[in-house]
């Protein structure tokens, strides 16, 4: 698996941007460990100020610096977004993996409960949950019902992938005469699955950031904790836009935007890694 | 045909499954956690000033009998059903006393209008796009629209309605930004007002458009890449058959269907779009209903937009899933 | 732009006419890839030179990786990267002065495709677009070069289907819904009905069990003799190429080493390889052991130098290993590229 994001980096230019754009975001995240101010604490500096080098990305009018704001934003947006692409990967794996094993009925089941949430809207849904209840819905609690909800596309990618691998075990049978199951399982197929596991967490990510963001916008979320989509929020209750505190609302956006186009570069890197035919015409004839 | 006939029954009795898991989803959060939605609406109505605890008591108890939340689990669970298939979700606390469902039919229309007309759009327009540039991979602007679209895609609904409204709305407004329709224009089938419902629908459906354009574009760039190396392709330019035919009868036509099965994959996200779009540009279509509801505490309304949400995007899901075998004859088989 | 078709085979077909219908001389075609900073440049076809001769069958045969496909896909100008011509030319009589399809304007090659030059594709299984009838393939492939109404068309078509004993009703048939062999036989019609001088065709029968195959191949042979078409044919099957070939090149490694009239090849194999190949042919009643030859086919992308089967060669010398054998006629009609037969003074 290195040795792949090493090969990437190296040659994939849609990589190396994906990198970079994630790793900004990473280091601004992590710098909120560093914050003179206390996330949830209003009124500390001066409202309303522009950016200047005092307050390099300006103050909010809640008496907030944007930058600091800004770093725990998006520490909590990505840890959100982190948290419900774990929880939602175990669920993708093993029903996918089950079902493409297995075959059969319990294929047939799984997949028609898979199909039914890929169907089913989720943000009336999420917002339903919101309006049953609200101020103890922690961000937590909506990563797990997230989660619970969001697996289902990627699980049918995992089951592809599995009963490809399947059929591909009976070919090896010399296999049989040597390896146990777990190596076979360990060194042959988990090569080949970790980078669809990659590459379907980086667009769980943009999934789950992206719904977060539209629920704390509209306020449908804990909008005490900061998140990007809280601090959009605060800034329409605000009316920054019209205010004219447009630092408020554009810094925010961009982040939000890196993050998402980072990680999408990220995920479309490693597809292009995974299919042998795109490597094939790239090398052919353009550029 | 009977093939076909077991296609269709297969289909009906998932499109079943679907409502009936969602419906019940909707009732057990609704249900079956510990907040009383009761006291919600008591707290977000009363928030406003004194109110007698008399009337907090009646309030109470009519808005118990109301929400059905009256007897044992197993009755609860009854009234719940028989209601929503009476499609009768009561009235509606912020709009008392017109009820929910009223309230409903009448924002129903914009969004579906809004829906079926951007969808279409999108992605008949993203997979044409999408389509020569998997095919011409050569060309420059197809090229260029390409790293635009990886630009726009990833882009949440919300951003590009909100870049939009301040493009249109404070810097160039040359189009209405809120409204289904100018507001004293009577809801007529007269010129007038089609013209106004075009014009006030032309930046909601622009930010959907937008990006929507982009996620179909790639989707079918990579799938034409890959269809352009199956052996029915490479035979046909063997054959010498033009490469106009090819693309349109060989490779397009091929590639539209696992395209066709993607529309109806995308249908409850496309939903969710446009439910913050109304809510931007103040579209008056269930979307911004439903945001309104939470705001005013009316758990009939938002009971009600949820169920009606997930019965039209399963409803939407069946008819694409109907429509499936007349594009891919090799249905019928299996 | 449409041409009749011949109303009878006599005025086509020459037998025996001087002028060889295709020519391919010092062919190489070459696949460049790189993949994450590995480069890999496999000589697939590497200086490659042979004649086919009107009204006759050639027979190409080999293991696997022998090129033998990458030959004809650049032989019928179905190049695309990574695949290239690196050097040599390709003369059809009816496409002459440009060396390959791959230098002639698109107009001309238009002009020839299907009309002179036709190909039946390696598997049957999706040559066909899924997703339209048969019809539709008749019309898109061989419409355009034959002359008449709709109606006559349409008639030609299931007269030429009846030759593969296929019955009208396929027409309205998708793909899918058809067998291999019915699907196989289908091909072979859509890739005759235009009656064309040169028919290239690349493993039609593998795909399908033994009993259809020889139906399968009893029709090739009968509509070749009919409109009097040359016939490149490509497997890797010897007891195919005993039965349907006139005559026979053997490649190793993406090189021609031996080529004879099919008889000859089958009595007096000189080249080791095709000794090879004709041995491990099972006759009934000889029951002496089958001997495997020692070693795998070489890797195109690193072959080894000099004649590329000498590592696995019995009468490997020591010249074998630094020139290249060239294709010497070691008797009338025959030729042979192997040093232990046609010695190693230099030319």
């Amino acid at each position: 698996m290195l040795a792949i994001l090493r090969d990437l980096l190296r040659y994939n230019l849609e990589f190396r941007i994906g990198i970079v754009l994630v790793g900004i975001v990473f280091i601004l995240s992590v710098l909120s460990f560093f914050s003179p101010y206390p996330p949830q604490d209003v009124y500390v500096v001066p409202p309303d100020v522009p950016p200047s080098l005092t307050y390099w990305l300006g103050t909010t009018s809640r008496g907030q610096d944007v930058f600091w704001q800004l770093t725990f934003a998006i520490r909590n947006t990505l840890l959100f977004g982190f948290t419900v692409a774990l929880i939602s990967r175990v669920l993708a794996l093993v029903i996918g993996l089950v079902s493409g094993y297995k075959g059969g009925w319990v294929d047939r089941v799984l997949m028609s409960l898979n199909d039914t949430f890929i169907v089913i809207p989720l943000l009336p849904v999420l917002v339903l949950f919101y309006f049953v209840m609200r101020d103890s819905m922690s961000w937590l609690m909506l990563a797990l019902i997230m989660a619970c909800l969001g697996w289902a596309y990627d699980a049918r990618l995992i089951r592809s992938v599995a009963m490809s691998l399947k059929t591909r075990e009976f070919t090896e049978s010399s296999v049989f005469s040597g390896m146990t199951t777990r190596e076979i399982l360990v060194q042959e197929h988990l090569p080949y699955v970790m980078p669809i596991v990659f590459s379907t967490t980086m667009n769980n990510m943009v999934w789950s950031i992206g719904l977060e963001v539209t629920l704390a916008v509209l306020g449908f979320t804990d909008i005490n904790t900061p998140t990007i989509g809280g601090m959009i929020y605060w800034a329409n209750q605000h009316t920054a836009m019209v205010a004219g505190i447009w630092w408020w609302i554009a810094f925010p956006t961009i982040a939000v935007i890196m993050t998402f186009i980072g990680l999408f570069l990220l995920a479309v890197s490693m597809n292009e890694y995974i299919d042998p035919r795109s490597r094939l015409s790239r090398m052919g004839g353009a550029s | 045909m009977s093939g076909y006939l077991a296609y269709i029954v297969k289909r009906l009795a998932q499109f079943v499954l679907v409502v009936f898991i969602g419906i019940n989803l909707a009732y057990v959060i609704t249900h079956a956690t510990p907040i009383d939605p009761v006291e919600q609406s008591i707290s977000a109505v009363t928030s406003y000033g004194n109110t007698a605890p008399g009337a907090i008591e009646q309030m109470r108890s009519s808005l118990r009998e109301l929400y059905g939340l009256e007897g044992s689990a197993l009755q609860q669970y009854w009234v719940f059903w028989k209601r929503i298939l009476r499609a009768d979700f009561g009235p509606s606390m912020s709009a008392f006393p017109t009820p929910v469902s009223t309230l409903i039919a009448r924002a129903l229309p914009w969004t579906a209008g809004l829906l079926v007309v951007s969808t279409t759009v999108t992605w008949m327009l993203g997979n044409l796009l999408g389509g020569l540039a998997g095919y011409y991979q050569r060309n420059r602007g197809l090229k260029l629209l390409g790293v635009i679209a990886m630009g726009l895609h990833p882009i949440p609904y919300y951003i590009l309605a909100l870049l939009l409204l301040i493009v249109f709305g404070f810097l160039w407004p040359v189009l209405p930004i809120s409204g289904g329709s100018t507001m004293n224009v009577p809801q007529a089938w007269t010129w007038d007002f089609i013209g106004s419902v075009l014009q006030h629908s032309i930046l909601p459906a622009l930010s959907l458009i937008l990006i929507g354009v982009g996620s179909w574009f790639l989707g079918m760039r990579s799938l034409v890449s890959n269809i352009v190396t199956e052996d029915y392709v490479i035979y046909a330019e063997l054959a010498g058959v033009k490469s106009r035919r090819i693309l349109s009868s060989y490779v397009m036509r091929n590639a539209l269907v696992p395209q066709v099965t993607g529309l109806a994959i995308s249908l409850g996200g496309i939903f969710n779009g446009a439910v913050i779009t109304e809510k931007v540009f103040g579209y008056p279509g269930i979307g911004s209903l439903l945001v309104d509801a939470v705001y005013a505490g009316d758990y009939g309304l938002v009971l009600g937009v949820t169920t009606i949400s997930i019965l039209g995007v399963s409803v939407g899901v069946l008819a694409i899933d109907l429509l499936y075998p007349l594009l891919d004859p090799r249905v019928k088989v299996s | 732009m449409t041409t009749a078709a011949p109303a009878s085979l006599a005025d086509t077909r020459q037998p025996d006419s001087d002028r060889p219908i295709l020519v391919v001389r010092n062919l190489q075609a070459h696949f460049r890839t790189s993949h994450f900073g590995v480069n890999r440049y496999v000589r697939a076809v590497d200086g490659i030179s042979f004649d086919v001769r009107r009204g006759e069958i050639y027979g190409l045969a080999g293991e696997s990786s022998s090129g033998k496909t990458t030959l004809v896909k650049t032989i019928a100008g179905a190049i695309k990267p990574p695949l290239e011509v690196v050097g040599g030319t390709i003369e059809f009589s009816f496409l002459p002065g440009y060396g390959g399809l791959h230098r002639a304007p698109p107009a001309e090659v238009a002009r020839i495709r299907w009309r002179h030059l036709s190909y039946i594709m390696q598997g049957s299984m999706n040559v066909l677009n899924p997703v339209r009838r048969l019809r539709k393939s008749f019309d898109d492939f061989a419409r355009p070069h034959i002359a008449g109404t709709g109606k006559q068309f349409e008639a030609a078509v299931i007269d030429h289907l009846a030759r593969v004993k296929l019955e009208p009703s396929v027409l309205a048939a998708y793909p899918h819904e058809l067998s291999g062999g019915m699907r196989q036989r289908a091909t072979i019609a859509l890739a005759t009905i235009c009656r064309p001088d040169f028919v290239i065709a690349d493993e039609p029968t593998t795909a399908l069990d033994v009993v259809v195959q020889k139906d399968v191949l009893g029709m090739i042979r009968g509509i070749q003799r009919e409109i009097g078409s040359s016939m490149l044919f490509v497997t890797h099957d010897m007891g195919v190429h005993a039965w349907l070939t006139d005559r026979l090149g053997i490649m190793y490694a993406g090189r021609l080493v031996e080529e004879a009239a099919t008889p000859e090849i089958f009595r007096n194999p000189l080249h080791p390889y095709t000794k090879h190949l004709i041995a491990s042919l099972p006759r009934i009643g000889d029951d002496t052991p089958r001997k495997g030859l020692e070693g795998a086919p070489p890797n195109l992308a690193d072959p080894p130098p000099g004649c590329r089967f000498h590592p696995r060669c019995p009468l490997a010398m020591e010249v074998c290993s630094r020139r290249v054998p060239d294709m010497i006629e070691t008797a009338p009609g025959h030729r042979v590229a192997c040093f232990a037969v046609n010695g190693s003074e230099a030319p």
